[in-house]
């Protein structure tokens, strides 16, 4: 098969029966449900526009296992080309959604997998590479939506897995029987986990030999037994099931990716979806190229969101008759230079990625990190220069309900109104998406997603080349004995 | 043995901001070919090279191409803190080229050339 539409993915939702459960209810369809419907729908975006023409060449490619033509999300990378395809892609998924589409999680660990797994075998003579090879088919084979899940609880965090006093803060094996391992613990903020099909599980941090029980690596469907999915509050969330549509802003996707507490209460996993157990070595590995791949991506998906910002802004510019003032076109012109700097970083670091033993090639991590780095800041300097825009009538608009009262409509109508010509429908719809864009949950994703900013820091700190730096400064400043090159 | 002196040539990628010091890793890789008496130094641009060690700051070996490999039957690559993608200390680098150079040595005749790296050649999706 190797690819499907949306409504295939729709119908694979309907099939699974997880356990979800949202604001005190017991969720049966996340596909029919309002709370998660612009969820499905962004995520479906990503199997449609796969088969569309103007978008195929961005979102499908070739497997390098069976050759056949396969949708982008379940590819791994061989080459900086397909880096920076992935980066494109994610913009243009991120220009017709307005929001996250979360395949990319489950894509990025697909592709950390693909190589630490045989890393691992080559050291230890291990059966992880062929066993993640057979999944990868399977994924591919079923176009499947898998989420990322390596988030842990993490408890105290001045202590190691194996030292908080709580164990469960930590995903672990809590015991390996001839058919597989029993695994405990939860995973947090994680995107995607009502509507992915699966989970890949993977540890979160750097670990010790005490850790070992900690570094767990594998797949878990999304109805395995013992899983149980707690979804996550987020901005403005009421609106989706009050029956208003304008007021949401953006109906059809939804401000930002859908993301739950996953607790993993004694599930059992069989050994062929087991992709590490017990190797503490690598799990420092696996993080790392994992939160690359990653970090890789928000100067794609994010820049696609910006288009669409600077675009409200512009267009509700226009509707108030601001658009000809200087300083509103500065600041426009800002919002497009913060937004393709994001582009430049992600573009860059993919275009200096590199082959890794396994033969699939990773993104620079050190421009990654700083791609994303750069997101933290950047899209929240957007979204001030759009909300500064905008001006107040942002966080005081009107209801639409209101606005759809007999008698209380035609005065909305009539004070929400500005240039001659143009309802106040279109403001009052353009203002929705911008507040959705830029209050919320939606800004805090820019700050936390794929690592908060100090986890960008502290791989910048251990991948600058600090002496060498040091040593052209000295040499230029003729401080001791330099070598002379030329 | 036979009388069969290895040529070896260094080539660098230019190092625009590499992890580790190539420069450094050069130095000692001449000094050690110097002192080896199956070795010969030579030029980028003689006609009869046998080993190209192709010197690259980070991972990203950027001067692993099809042309400098061209030059000579065999090459190694250095990649940041890796030889031929296997990773080590940044210290032990000089010490696993030298060791690589002379299994060709050995041989008494350079042997076939390393793999290319693996990169496809499709080109660039527009967006």
């Amino acid at each position: 098969m190797g690819m499907i539409r949306g409504d295939d993915y729709r119908e694979a939702l309907r099939r699974v029966k997880p356990e979800i459960y949202f604001m005190g209810e017991k969720i049966d369809s996340v596909a029919d449900h309002p709370a998660f419907i612009p969820h499905v729908n962004s995520a479906a975006l990503t199997y449609d526009m796969a088969w569309a023409p103007e978008f195929e060449e961005l979102l499908t490619t070739k497997s390098h296992l069976t050759g056949e033509k396969i949708n982008l999300f379940t590819h791994v990378h061989h080459s900086t080309a397909d880096l920076v395809q992935k980066v494109k892609a994610l913009r243009a998924l991120g220009q017709q959604t307005g929001s996250c589409f979360a395949r990319c999680v489950g894509h990025d660990a697909l592709n950390a997998l693909f190589s630490v797994t045989y890393d691992m075998d080559k050291k230890n003579g291990t059966e992880y590479h062929t066993r993640f090879i057979d999944f990868l088919k399977e994924v591919q084979k079923e176009d499947r939506f898998i989420s990322g899940a390596m988030t842990d609880p993490k408890g105290d965090r001045s202590l190691s897995p194996s030292q908080q006093a709580d164990p469960d803060q930590y995903v672990h094996v809590v015991k390996k029987q001839k058919d597989g391992i029993v695994v405990r613990g939860a995973k947090v903020h994680i995107t995607g986990a009502v509507n992915a099909l699966g989970h890949m599980v993977m540890p979160t941090t750097s670990m010790k030999e005490a850790d070992a029980d900690y570094a767990v690596c594998c797949y878990v469907p999304v109805d395995a037994p013992g899983l149980v999915h707690i979804f996550g509050r987020q901005t403005n969330d009421d609106r989706k099931c009050s029956g208003c549509l304008l007021d949401q802003g953006n109906p059809d996707y939804g401000i930002v990716g859908g993301e739950a507490l996953v607790v993993f209460d004694d599930v059992f996993v069989p050994w062929k979806y087991v992709f590490m157990c017990g190797e503490y070595d690598f799990a420092f590995e696996l993080v790392e190229r994992f939160a690359t791949a990653h970090r890789q991506n928000y100067g794609g998906c994010k820049v696609g969101l910006a288009d669409v910002l600077i675009g409200a802004t512009y267009a509700l510019s226009e509707v108030q008759g601001t658009s000809s003032a200087s300083h509103i076109r500065d600041k426009l012109v800002e919002m497009v230079h913060l937004a393709e700097t994001l582009y430049c970083c992600s573009i860059a670091c993919s275009c200096q990625g590199y082959a890794l033993p396994a033969g699939n090639f990773m993104a620079d991590p050190l421009l990654a990190n700083i791609t994303k780095l750069n997101v933290t800041r950047n899209v929240y300097e957007m979204a001030r220069l759009a909300q500064d825009i905008a001006g107040g009538l942002l966080a005081t608009l009107p209801s639409e309900l209101d606005w759809g009262d007999a008698r209380l409509g035609k005065y909305i109508d009539k004070y929400m109104k500005s240039v001659k010509d143009v309802p106040a429908e279109d403001r009052m719809r353009l203002l929705r998406l911008i507040e959705g864009m830029t209050c919320g949950t939606a800004l805090v994703e820019s700050m936390h997603g794929a690592g908060s900013p100090q986890a960008q820091r502290i791989m910048i700190m251990r991948r600058a080349n600090w002496e060498r730096k040091k040593r052209l400064a000295q040499k230029l400043a003729k401080i001791g004995e330099q070598p002379k090159l030329v | 043995m036979t009388d069969y002196k290895l040529n070896v040539t260094l080539k660098y990628c230019g190092s625009c901001n590499p992890l580790i010091d190539p420069f450094q890793v050069g130095s000692r890789l001449k000094e050690a070919i110097l002192n080896e008496p199956g070795l010969k130094l030579v030029a980028p641009d003689d006609k009869s090279i046998d080993v190209v060690v192709i010197l690259c700051g980070c991972p990203r070996a950027c001067g692993n191409k099809e042309s400098i490999r061209r030059l000579a039957k065999n090459s190694i690559v250095v990649a940041g803190a890796s030889v031929d993608q296997v990773p080590m200390a940044e210290k032990e680098l000089p010490a696993q080229v030298m060791q690589k150079v002379r299994s060709f040595c050995a041989e008494g005749k350079p042997i076939s050339r390393s793999p290319a790296p693996a990169r496809r050649t499709r080109r660039h999706q527009p967006g």
